[in-house]
Formats: structure tokens, C-alpha cells, sequence
């Protein structure tokens, strides 16, 4: 273990495993206050419950710190990292702070999967930040296989008043192997498609399912375009025939391509294009439109599975 | 039917004319080339304003918003003016999700584009 790599540089991304909101609220406004007296701008992204607890317990600080929904910015969780890179942008030049919570236990193993595999890919994108970062977990409600997972993909961790470097953290950093696990078959009554050069019937099916699961128009159009972004890869990158498959979950529906090509940055659709980039658009269209994406890719292909909630929690936070 | 039709026309205004292409259809990875050849011929003749129609465009993709940023380039370097007139709703969430809409300007309606 690299420890004096780690705690040398000026990035530090600690996982906080706490159990009650008194525990939580002290230990985060401590957080965030010791940023303020040092003149570094704060982020909190956590659950609106956890917003108002925080509210409430930085007082006159409050105007100081800015907050985001978790629920919301998070719901796809792939959408954290370029929100927290807008935020340390918009502070060129000052160390920044930022909380960040993204798992909860009301969210579903695929959302639980992602937000490790987001924790995990900020010592990435982060790497050469200058910026303190702290996630709080609840251990009351989270499984321990997700806090297991939080301990791999902290550098430090903070518990019971305890600060030190996680033993289970990995240098160079790694992704827990969780969150590669083969994605659970689609059921049998699934919609298949093969496309290889007509993307326009690949749109047409996505256009009626989601209609037919009471998707709004406008989400359907959403789901539309990040299926169509997915298929176009195929045409681009493979000299194969791609496969639509498209289900109906409870509260959702799902559509997954399949093809030969190959995904290998595992930060793809994570980063804002430049506007005038000629490329890079396509992923970061799919995670900004989509609930959740789940992505597989190795040697024998990359299967992107999206979903898309029939009744979004509603956005006027 | 085609999946995606274009077409030209040169208004002679009192001062500057312009031209507008009309794009209609679905624009996507498997006809962006045929829309760049369409564009690439109109920057050629170097109009001091382009304006894009995009009222009758269903669905676009990111293929064709970089044929669109590719001419867009292309305008600029001559000093000249692209714009885009009349995007539907999932057009226009393309463009303000990908900022394209903070490069070049988009109007609501073509007479709108050519006031600007």
C-alpha cells in the first residue's frame, strides 16, 4: 500500500461512515466549515432530506455552501463527476469542497453498482484536483457489501470519530469487481431488433415502447436519441450487425444494444465535450438523457443498458 | 421515401441575401454525408449569412451536429454567419445539452434569424 503516495497529494476523497443524523451533521458542517474558514468554496450533493438536515445545522454558514439534490443530479450517478468538474471550473484556481452522497437505501442494486463504480472513478477524474472530498454512508441503511465496496474505493476513511487510510483501497486505483458482474439476462418475453444500417426502425421501436410503457413525449424522445447515439457507435466503430433488445420492468423500461466494439475509457460520457468538439458527444448524450446506464465491454463486445423511470420524482427542487 | 431531404434557397433581401437550407427528416449517421455535401456547397459560395431551417427536422443525431459545428467552423473562418431557425423541442434540447446552442446562435423561427 502507497500510503505516503496517497496522503502527499492534494486530493483526498474519504469515505464517512456514520449511523445517526447527529453523527452525520456534526461531522459534515465541521467539514464544510473548515473549508469556509479557509476561503475554499463548498458543493454538498446529498439526499433532500439530508439537505435540510444540513441546513439547519450550518446556520448563518448556509449562505456559503452551495447544495445540489442528490436525488436528482445523481439519479443517473454518471452525471455526478461533470457537475462536480463544473463546480472546481467554475473556482479555477482555489482548493474546493464538496460532499457528496450518493448511495442510499432505497435505491436498487443497479443504481447501488453505478454509484460505486462513480466513487471509484473520481480518484480518476480527480486525481490531479486540489480539492477534499467526503462521502458519507449510512451504515444503518446500506447493505454491508456496499460499505465493503466504499472501503475499496476510498483513499481515507473517517468512522467513529477516526480518521486513517483504508487498508482495502487500491493504488493504482481500480473499479471493484462488482461492479463488473455480468448484467442479469433480459426476460424472456424481451423485444429483440437486429439493425446494421437502418437506425431509423431502431428509433421507431424505442418511440413506441416507451409511449406504450406511458413515458411523457419528451422522455420518450430522451430515450429515443440516447438509443440512437448507442446504435450510431455500432455503425461507426464495427463492421457488424448490432442487437436492440427493449423490456418492460416494473416503474421502468429498459433498452440495451448490443455489438463488437470495444469501450476501453472508463471516464466516456463523463466529461463535458468542448462545444465544438467533432466527437465525444455521443456518450455524454446518453448519461445526461438517461435514468441509469449500466455498461459491459470486453473482448467479446460492450452491451449499454439503459433505463428510464416511467414517473420521475419531480425536478423543482 | 427519404429519410432526410434538403433544400436551398437564396432570399435577395433589401441589403444582404441570405440562404436557407431547408432540412427535414431524420439526420442521422447513415445520411450526415449527404447533408455535409449539401452544406460544404453552400459555405463554398460564401453567403455572408447561412441560415439553417430546421422546422421540419424529426429527429437529428450527433453525426449531424458535427456536420452542423463543421460548417459552422468553416462560416466563421470566412467571417461569416451560421445560424439555425425553428428547431422542434428534442432537436433543441440536443443543442443546449451539448452547448452546440452557446456556438451558434438559434432562432425561433427564420424570420427571427434573419432580424438578427
Amino acid at each position: 500500500m502507497a500510503d505516503s503516495a496517497v496522503l502527499n497529494r492534494a486530493f483526498r476523497h474519504v469515505g464517512f461512515f456514520y449511523r445517526t443524523e447527529d453523527e452525520y451533521a456534526a461531522t459534515v458542517t465541521g467539514f464544510l466549515r473548515d473549508g469556509l474558514a479557509a476561503g475554499e468554496p463548498a458543493l454538498a450533493a446529498v439526499p433532500p432530506a439530508r439537505i435540510a438536515l444540513l441546513r439547519d445545522a450550518l446556520g448563518a454558514d448556509v449562505a456559503l455552501v452551495e447544495f445540489a439534490d442528490m436525488a436528482e443530479i445523481g439519479r443517473n450517478p454518471a452525471r455526478i463527476i461533470p457537475r462536480v468538474l463544473a463546480f472546481t471550473r467554475q473556482h479555477a484556481g482555489l482548493r474546493v469542497r464538496y460532499v457528496g452522497e450518493p448511495a442510499w437505501g432505497a435505491r436498487s442494486e443497479a443504481e447501488l453498482r453505478e454509484a460505486t463504480r462513480h466513487e471509484a472513478l473520481i480518484n480518476v477524474a480527480f486525481a490531479a484536483a486540489d480539492a477534499d472530498i467526503l462521502c458519507p454512508y449510512d451504515t444503518a441503511g446500506l447493505a454491508p457489501a456496499i460499505i465493503t465496496d466504499a472501503m475499496r474505493t476510498h483513499p481515507f476513511l473517517l468512522s467513529d470519530g477516526g480518521h486513517g487510510t483504508s487498508p482495502m483501497y487500491a493504488v493504482p486505483p481500480r473499479i471493484p469487481s462488482s461492479c463488473s458482474l455480468p448484467l442479469p439476462a433480459p426476460p424472456h418475453d424481451a423485444m429483440f431488433h437486429t439493425y446494421r444500417t437502418d437506425l431509423s426502425e431502431v428509433r421507431a421501436l424505442v418511440l413506441k415502447h416507451a409511449r406504450d410503457a406511458g413515458l411523457t413525449d419528451a422522455r420518450a424522445s430522451d430515450l429515443v436519441l440516447a438509443v440512437s447515439e448507442v446504435a450510431a457507435n455500432t455503425l461507426r466503430h464495427t463492421q457488424s450487425q448490432g442487437t436492440l433488445t427493449i423490456w418492460h420492468e416494473p416503474g421502468e423500461i429498459v433498452c440495451e444494444i448490443h455489438d463488437e466494439g470495444r469501450i476501453t475509457d472508463p471516464l466516456a460520457g463523463r466529461r463535458r465535450p468542448a462545444p465544438d468538439a467533432l466527437g465525444g458527444h455521443g456518450l455524454w448524450l446518453v448519461h445526461q438523457l438517461c435514468d441509469l446506464v449500466e455498461l459491459r465491454s470486453d473482448e467479446s463486445g460492450t452491451t449499454i443498458r439503459m433505463h428510464m423511470l416511467v414517473q420521475p420524482p419531480p425536478t423543482d427542487g | 421515401m427519404d429519410l432526410l431531404t434538403t433544400s436551398v434557397a437564396t432570399v435577395e433581401s433589401e441589403g444582404d441575401p441570405y440562404t436557407i437550407v431547408e432540412v427535414a427528416g431524420e439526420a442521422d449517421v447513415t445520411n450526415c454525408d449527404s447533408l455535409r455535401e449539401v452544406l460544404e456547397a453552400e459555405v463554398a459560395k460564401q453567403p455572408r449569412t447561412l441560415i439553417i431551417d430546421l422546422s421540419g427536422l424529426r429527429f437529428m443525431d450527433s453525426s449531424a451536429l458535427h456536420v452542423i459545428l463543421r460548417a459552422n467552423r468553416a462560416m466563421d473562418r470566412q467571417g461569416s454567419v451560421l445560424a439555425l431557425a425553428s428547431p422542434r423541442e428534442p432537436v433543441a434540447k440536443m443543442l443546449r445539452l451539448t452547448a452546440a446552442d452557446q456556438l451558434i446562435p438559434v432562432y425561433a423561427s427564420v424570420r427571427e434569424a434573419t432580424a438578427g
